[in-house]
């Protein structure tokens, strides 16, 4: 793994030590766990009693109301999970674009996002897309541990599902870091992506190049994914139309998390550590 | 049409083309930038496949409208003319300058007829420019190109017919040099072409004359005849029937008995007569007719010049040889003070203006029979033949300048040098008493060379009588020379050479003053092709055809290249401008 990024992993986890992952209500499920879940459990926490129905535990019979009342009555016990975050990065190389922060920033925001998971007592898994979706190596492990962490796929996010998708737990909080800049239609990746989640988050990592159109004069831009190459002559109505194009796919994003229920922010890659209060704008990270 | 430039070191300016395209083509290559996706770079990806070539064109528009303005720019600094068509032409209008156009028919010349058509011309159909030639015995443009019936009458006024001919040939191809092969050529003139089928459709013909009869005086001479004057009048009918006519002599003031002479059609007949060397002029006038120009002649006395000569010889003999010579020649003056020749035997100067003679006699003793080499080109030698003659002479060699006139063998027998102040030295070797020579017609001939050259060299006119358009040659004395012509009109020549050349525009009697020295000559009018007028016609031949309304005319274009080139950077200005954001 280049040493730059694990450079980052380290920066991201000393950034993300000053921050926990906000876990919604609603993710309040999962494991046994040392937060409380939504149903009822094991824990020493009484929640209510219920008429005991053949098949209860017997452990649970109040048998006090029983020698008062005569009746079968179970105490139940608030039950006691461990949330999830499934961190989704786009391990495309538009990620790694040469002369930007942007593979920086990804490990950086990737290390930061697990740290404050790892905060808010959450288990962590993190998915590279590439020729399919895969784990990293020691993703459980704080993030300086994480190992191959390359972005180098010629394929998009979407692609990588379709090959392999990942297998995200129910009820965890998905998070998905991508620059979003392919074609195609958000609102099917989303759907795919929020099914089951108890919350998703996009976060849409640009470098200061994709919102800036180059100067004005002959371009020869190439992808840096598909290698394909267009000459072009950039003038005042090229650079307007390049910054509508990428109004309107941020637009068609955004469009398909309010659909889906999902929540996007979009950070720059160079001004990362600033861009830090956006995240706890849509309630994904808070202080620790 | 490849346009004519005025300054075609412009052209290297031309240079800047391919400095332009450099600086294009390093500045707007195609720079290599990697993007993370050309997802937003989409509808160039479109355009490139449906109408890409519009926003590629963007460049090269820009690019070829610099390259277009700067190569039209440089055009417009080369000055460039094109040739045009244009619908009218330029006139060139020939007049015939001929004394033969002052015929009088009717009470109106030839010259007043076609006067009078020009203006009808003018007043109907006006050409853009004209230009008047006139065809004299020379031919000549008469003034600048102008534009209105004013200013050509103002130049007609130039046209006063007093030539004794009318080059009209080399007047038609003045014109056409002059009018660059496109204008349109007007003859007016007193008869026929040469040839009735005029070939060239820019060239007519006009001819204002009237068959008449005329009285003329076609040849006059008066020579010097001893202490005479020998007067020849020559005068001719030239008509078709015989006439009589009186022929009316005065010799100063005094008139003397004229002729009457009946001649036949297109006869001439010849009065001689002597008179005394009086100094008087003498004028010939005939009856007034239709061409009054050739019926009076005024002819001056001859020019009578004689050399004075100084024989110093010491040898009796031979100066008495010498006198009688000279004396036989009669072209020795009276007087021999100041002399303009001095025959001697010695090699010694002779004074400021004397050509000096050296006769060589002493030691020679080589009695030659020939052969003689004669230079008969030679002024000294002309005439001579030397047939059988016995020449005794020294055994001299040809001294260093001096151009041998006779010779015998490389033995120079007459010769002649020229110093540095004009004199001539010459030196006949000779010795009578052991030759013929003397004895000989060729003897005078020599002397009468010798005087006849010398007296050519002195200064003032060497005829007094010459014919109208003829050329009066003038021996200066390097003064300034001023010559008062017939109308009185002054014409001065501060600085002369050895000779002055004088044209006779006019006839009549002109006035040549140098220093001290006066002399006349007089011009008449004889001319007896110009003076028969039974040639003359009157009508038109040849007409301008319909090609004719359509030339080809040099025209500035710089202007044409300027605006464009101007107009080119304003639309490249609006481009630019509008690339760049309109203004934003």
């Amino acid at each position: 793994m280049d040493p730059a990024l694990r450079t980052a992993l380290r920066d991201g986890e000393q950034l993300g030590v000053r921050y926990a992952l906000q876990i919604p209500q609603v993710a309040a499920g999962g494991w046994t766990g040392s937060r409380s879940g939504r149903r009822s459990g094991s824990s020493i926490d009484f929640q209510d009693y219920r008429e005991y129905q053949p098949g209860d535990d017997l452990r649970f019979i109040d048998w006090g109301i029983y020698s008062r009342s005569d009746r079968l009555v179970v105490k139940l016990f608030r039950e006691e999970v461990t949330p999830h975050l499934d961190l989704i990065l786009d391990g495309s190389a538009s990620m790694n674009l040469p002369g930007t922060a942007k593979a920086g920033a990804v490990a950086q925001l990737a290390a930061l996002l697990a740290t404050a998971a790892a905060n808010a007592q959450c288990t962590q898994a993190v998915w590279l897309t590439g020729e399919g979706c895969q784990r990293l190596p020691n993703d459980t492990l704080p993030p300086s541990a994480w190992d191959k962490l390359e972005l180098d796929s010629r394929r998009t996010p979407e692609q990588a599902y379709d090959i392999l998708p990942p297998r995200l737990r129910r009820l965890g909080v998905r998070v998905l870091v991508s620059d979003l800049l392919w074609p195609g239609n958000p609102a099917a990746t989303l759907r795919r992506l929020r099914d089951g989640a108890a919350a998703l988050f996009v976060i849409q990592l640009l470098a200061r190049e994709d919102v800036t159109p180059p100067e004005h004069g002959n371009i020869r831009v190439a992808d840096s994914e598909t290698g394909e190459e267009s000459e072009i002559y950039i003038d005042s109505a090229v650079a307007k139309q390049y910054a509508d194009n990428l109004a309107q796919l941020q637009q068609a994003w955004d469009d398909g998390c309010r659909q889906c229920g999902a929540r996007l922010t979009t950070l720059i890659a160079e001004d990362l550590a600033a861009s830090l209060p956006a995240l706890q704008a849509v309630q994904l990270l808070t202080p620790a | 049409m490849i346009p004519f430039l005025t300054y075609p070191l412009a052209l290297i300016a031309l240079a800047s083309l391919p400095a332009l395209a450099a600086i294009y083509i390093l500045r707007n290559r195609f720079r290599r930038r990697m993007v993370s996706s050309l997802v937003l770079w989409h509808f160039q990806v479109q355009s490139k496949a449906g109408g890409a070539k519009v926003h590629r064109l963007q460049l090269p528009l820009l690019f070829f409208l610099e390259l277009l303005a700067l190569a039209l720019l440089v055009m417009a600094a080369a000055g460039p003319h094109w040739k045009l068509p244009q619908s009218a032409r330029p006139l060139m209008i020939i007049l015939d300058d001929s004394f033969s156009m002052r015929a009088v028919s009717d009470g109106v010349s030839a010259q007043g007829r076609a006067q009078a058509f020009l203006e009808k011309m003018y007043r109907q159909s006006p050409p853009p420019v004209t230009r008047l030639i006139l065809a004299g015995t020379e031919t000549h443009a008469l003034g600048s190109p102008v534009k209105s019936w004013a200013q050509v009458a103002e130049l007609l006024r130039q046209w006063r017919c007093p030539a004794p001919g009318a080059e009209l040939d080399a007047a038609i191809t003045l014109a056409a040099e002059l009018g660059k092969q496109q204008a349109n050529i007007l003859v007016l003139t007193d008869h026929r072409p040469a040839d009735d089928r005029i070939t060239n459709p820019r060239l007519e013909w006009r001819a204002f004359g009237t068959r008449l009869d005329n009285f003329a005086i076609v040849n006059a001479s008066r020579t010097a005849l001893g202490d005479q004057d020998r007067c020849l009048i020559e005068v001719a009918n030239f008509s078709d029937h015989a006439r009589s006519v009186e022929v009316k002599v005065r010799a100063g003031t005094n008139a003397l008995p004229g002729s009457s002479l009946t001649l036949a059609a297109q006869e001439s007949q010849r009065l001689v007569f002597n008179l005394p060397a009086n100094g008087q002029p003498l004028r010939v006038a005939l009856p007034g007719d239709a061409l009054t120009v050739d019926d009076q002649v005024e002819l001056l006395p001859p020019v009578r010049r004689r050399v004075r000569v100084q024989v110093a010889l010491a040898d009796a003999d031979l100066a008495a040889l010498a006198d009688r010579t000279l004396a036989a020649t009669g072209l020795r003056a009276a007087l021999s003070d100041n002399p303009e020749l001095v025959i001697h035997e010695t090699d010694t100067a002779a004074g400021s203006n004397a050509w000096s003679l050296r006769w060589v006699s002493a030691g020679a003793t080589n009695a030659f029979t020939g052969p003689f080499v004669v230079d008969t080109s030679h002024p000294l030698a002309a005439g001579v033949a030397l047939p059988g003659v016995i020449w005794a002479g020294a055994s001299l060699t040809n001294a260093p300048g001096d151009v041998p006139a006779i010779l015998a063998g490389n033995t120079p027998l007459f010769s002649a040098r020229e110093d540095a102040l004009g004199r001539r030295h010459l030196t006949l070797n000779f010795n009578p008493a052991l030759s013929t020579l003397q004895n000989t017609p060729d003897w005078p001939i020599l002397f009468w060379n010798l005087l006849s050259w010398r007296s050519a060299e002195l200064p003032g006119l060497r005829e007094s009588n010459v014919r109208l358009g003829a050329e009066v040659v003038v021996k200066t004395t390097g003064e300034p020379v001023t010559v008062t012509e017939p109308d009185g009109t002054v014409r001065s020549f501060p600085k002369a050479a050895d000779e002055l050349a004088l044209e006779t525009p006019q006839t009549g009697v002109y006035q040549v003053t140098m220093g001290a020295l006066t002399n006349h000559f007089s011009v008449n009018a004889l001319t007896a092709e110009k003076s028969d007028l039974t040639g003359c016609a009157s009508g038109h031949w040849g007409a301008w055809g319909e090609a004719a309304d359509q030339r080809l005319v040099e025209t500035p274009a710089t202007w044409v290249f300027g605006l464009l080139g101007l107009g080119l950077l304003v639309v490249h200005l609006f481009l630019l401008y509008a690339g760049k954001g309109g203004g934003r």
